[in-house]
């Protein structure tokens, strides 16, 4: 009974939702808000669930691991910023969490992101592929230089660097076109989403909630 | 319908180039719903063919054995769940068909509803039980920590599963509290998640990854899947069909196949439509340009 | 004190976090281990100030009856609603899960569902072959929106055994000269975030502490 209603009241908010294709109006507006205070209000409970509850309160209170105390203390610092007095305080939290995240960040995204993708931009030794492989291979290889040298700044774009770096743009383009289709198709499906809601999954709650 | 000036703002040279270029925009959005909703109401069955990536990602779960663990990470929020919904069924019905038994877990608070409704959904149709075929660790905060320290300690990361539950006490978890007793990870995801997936509990624990993101997302997977970084993935609504397909089990992903195809095509048209009118105006400029436009 | 000391505590922990990458000493992966759990406390915190400052805004809205002050209203009682359900009944269960199921769920996904009209929208309007660059970029962008679809395995033509149709071009297009873009960019990038991750770490770059650090 709660779930047909609800269906119904999704379809409601769906349509007032899509009036904004028609033009911007006070129902739309209305989801809108709706939608911004009750998503707020969702994310705070698990924030507040997953982060003060279970990974301090529990932790610390309840099995007596203090090791755990600083993060709530870390936390408190970082309720400075509602107070202007007290901005400076949270500081603390801020400068620890970027320079912590900043530390395990830099040899992962050395290895994983640029040795191990270097090393697998070398085409395969002869012999070991096929003559497409190959070429394919070399292909990359010719790509991702010649944009590496488009996005090198040093030296200015003129002569040889100009001609590899105009090799890089059509690697570039060629590439944003296909983010550019891929995001067509990305957004299609949302939409097919949606449709397939109205279309297939109203109809058959309004069936069991109708007369 | 035709307005009276060009994109450029230029005064239109012709009627029929400004009828090209001046489309009213709600005759625009028209089109495309009526290009989505008809094959949703009448389907069209086009054929859908499986990519190697796809592939690959079936393949990652079907040689698992029955009892292993799958951490399966649902990395996405409800603005998404139309292309990755179908992907997270379709693998969960997979893995439990299979008998893998499965964690699940969360990065983005507003995935917990989206993982509580396919999980229930998904072991209700294959009658598992929760606590010994699968588990829900619910939401953490700071993904990046999350992927690193359920590298030391799962039952430590989640002291308690979504449900209160305490995580030492839960039979699953009983044997299993690190990336070592973890067969595969998998995340469905709709951001960057997957590269750090990679990144962490593929470089620095060396788990074998699996992902299925959304299509704008996709476009930037590949590199890592020619590193063997990632060892298969699912790329937009087309990767969720795919994967469908290649377990035997329609759902949402291949019923949407004929709109998307109708849809792009459209856009394709729209595209088209666009740069020919545009093509004939600036001809039409030229010509004007070189007959009067001098003098 | 203001500035000084969270660049020393930064230094202290980005390099703990930086050197247990390469030492397996115990101390250290423990120390390692209590900064992660603290991170996810600060994390979460620091999300539910976001929504803290979200309320105060929309409160201070509705107290001096500003432009749009009643949709405010619809805000401040979303939110506060969705907490009562939660503390009430549960997060599992009853009005908590029942509003996003049934209202957040489908409204934020129509939301971006949105979108589909507005690229279809601008795809028509904008995506004009003004240059070689730009139609090397629409072109490429027309086979992959049309190669990635069921309609694009259907267009082409066979020789022999094999079939070249334009799903196969998009494909090729996607595993190289695609690859190689993505990759590039993907190397550039994770310089950029090396370099300035290690700005941070040694306290040259400090704009993320705000004004006066």
């Amino acid at each position: 009974m709660w779930g047909d209603l609800g269906i119904v009241v999704a379809g409601l908010l769906t349509l007032a939702i899509f009036s904004l294709l028609y033009k911007d109006n006070p129902v739309y507006k209305f989801a809108e808000h709706l939608l911004v205070g009750v998503s707020a209000g969702y994310y705070v409970v698990h924030y507040f669930y997953s982060s003060v509850i279970r990974k301090f309160y529990v932790p610390v209170f309840q099995q007596g691991d203090i090791w755990l105390l600083p993060g709530g203390v870390l936390g408190i610092l970082m309720l400075g910023r509602l107070w202007k007095r007290f901005q400076w305080i949270s500081r603390y939290a801020i400068a620890f969490y970027v320079a912590a995240w900043s530390g395990y960040l830099i040899p992962s995204v050395l290895q994983e992101r640029i040795l191990v993708q270097i090393a697998g931009t070398f085409p395969p030794a002869v012999g070991e592929a096929s003559l497409w492989t190959i070429l394919g291979a070399i292909l990359i290889l010719v790509g991702v230089a010649s944009i590496l040298v488009y996005f090198y700044f040093s030296a200015e774009h003129r002569g040889a660097v100009g001609r590899i770096s105009r090799i890089g743009i059509v690697f570039l383009m060629v590439g944003f076109g296909a983010s550019f289709g891929y995001t067509v198709m990305g957004r299609v499906s949302l939409l097919i989403g949606r449709f397939q809601f109205l279309f297939e999954d109203l109809p058959k709650s309004l069936g069991r909630v109708g007369p | 319908m035709a307005g009276r000036r060009n994109d450029e703002g230029l005064r239109g040279t012709g009627r029929f180039q400004d009828i090209l270029v001046n489309l009213d925009r709600r005759i625009i959005f028209l089109a495309i719903a009526a290009a989505v909703a008809f094959p949703i109401l009448l389907p069209l069955n086009l054929p859908i063919q499986v990519s190697n990536e796809a592939r690959a990602y079936f393949e990652e779960i079907e040689r698992l054995s029955s009892g292993e663990v799958i951490l399966l990470s649902l990395d996405y929020e409800p603005d998404t769940m139309a292309e990755l919904d179908p992907m997270t069924l379709a693998t969960l019905r997979h893995a439990f068909r299979k008998d893998l038994r499965v964690v699940a877990m969360t990065t983005y608070a507003g995935g917990v509803g989206i993982v509580e409704r396919i999980l229930g959904e998904a072991s209700r149709e294959y009658g598992k039980a929760y606590g010994t075929d699968y588990v829900f660790l619910g939401y953490n905060p700071d993904w990046s920590a999350t992927m690193l320290r359920m590298g030391e300690s799962i039952k430590r990361t989640y002291p308690t599963d979504h449900y209160g539950r305490r995580t030492d006490e839960i039979p699953l978890l009983s044997e299993v509290d690190s990336y070592e007793q973890i067969a595969l990870v998998a995340t469905i995801a709709a951001s960057a998640l997957a590269e750090y997936w990679v990144i962490w509990a593929g470089g620095k624990y060396n788990e074998k990854i699996i992902t299925g993101n959304t299509a704008i997302q996709a476009v930037l997977i590949y590199p890592y899947y020619q590193t063997g970084q990632l060892s298969g993935f699912l790329g937009g609504l087309k990767g969720a069909a795919e994967y469908e397909r290649l377990i035997e089990r329609d759902g949402a992903g291949v019923r949407g196949m004929d709109a998307q195809s109708m849809a792009h095509l459209l856009i394709v048209c729209f595209i088209i439509a666009g740069n020919a009118g545009f093509l004939i105006q600036r001809r039409s400029q030229r010509r004007a340009r070189v007959g009067g436009g001098d003098a | 004190m203001k500035s000084t000391g969270p660049v020393i505590l930064g230094f202290l922990v980005g390099m703990l976090m930086f050197i247990q990458y390469f030492t397996p000493d115990k101390w250290i992966e423990a120390r390692y281990n209590n900064v992660l759990d603290w991170k996810q406390v600060v994390f979460g915190i620091t999300l539910i100030l976001g929504v803290v400052s979200l309320f105060l805004y929309h409160w201070r809205k509705i107290e001096k009856r500003e432009a749009g002050w009643l949709y405010s209203i619809v805000t401040v009682a979303g939110l506060l609603l969705m907490i009562a359900g939660a503390i009430a009944f549960s997060p599992q269960r009853g009005p908590y899960t029942w509003l996003f199921d049934y209202v957040q769920s489908p409204m934020q996904s129509t939301m971006f569902a949105l979108l589909a009209f507005y690229v279809a929208s601008a795809s028509y309007r904008a995506f004009r072959a003004r240059s070689f660059h730009a139609a090397l970029l629409l072109t490429a962008g027309v086979i992959v929106m049309l190669g990635r679809v069921p309609l694009g395995e259907l267009i082409g033509f066979s020789a022999g055994e094999k079939t070249y149709s334009l799903a196969t071009l998009s494909t090729w297009i996607l595993d190289y000269p695609n690859m190689a873009a993505k990759r590039g960019i993907m190397i550039g990038v994770g310089l950029g975030i090396t370099s300035t991750a290690i700005k941070i770490i040694v306290g040259i770059e400090r704009t993320y502490l705000g004004k006066g650090a």
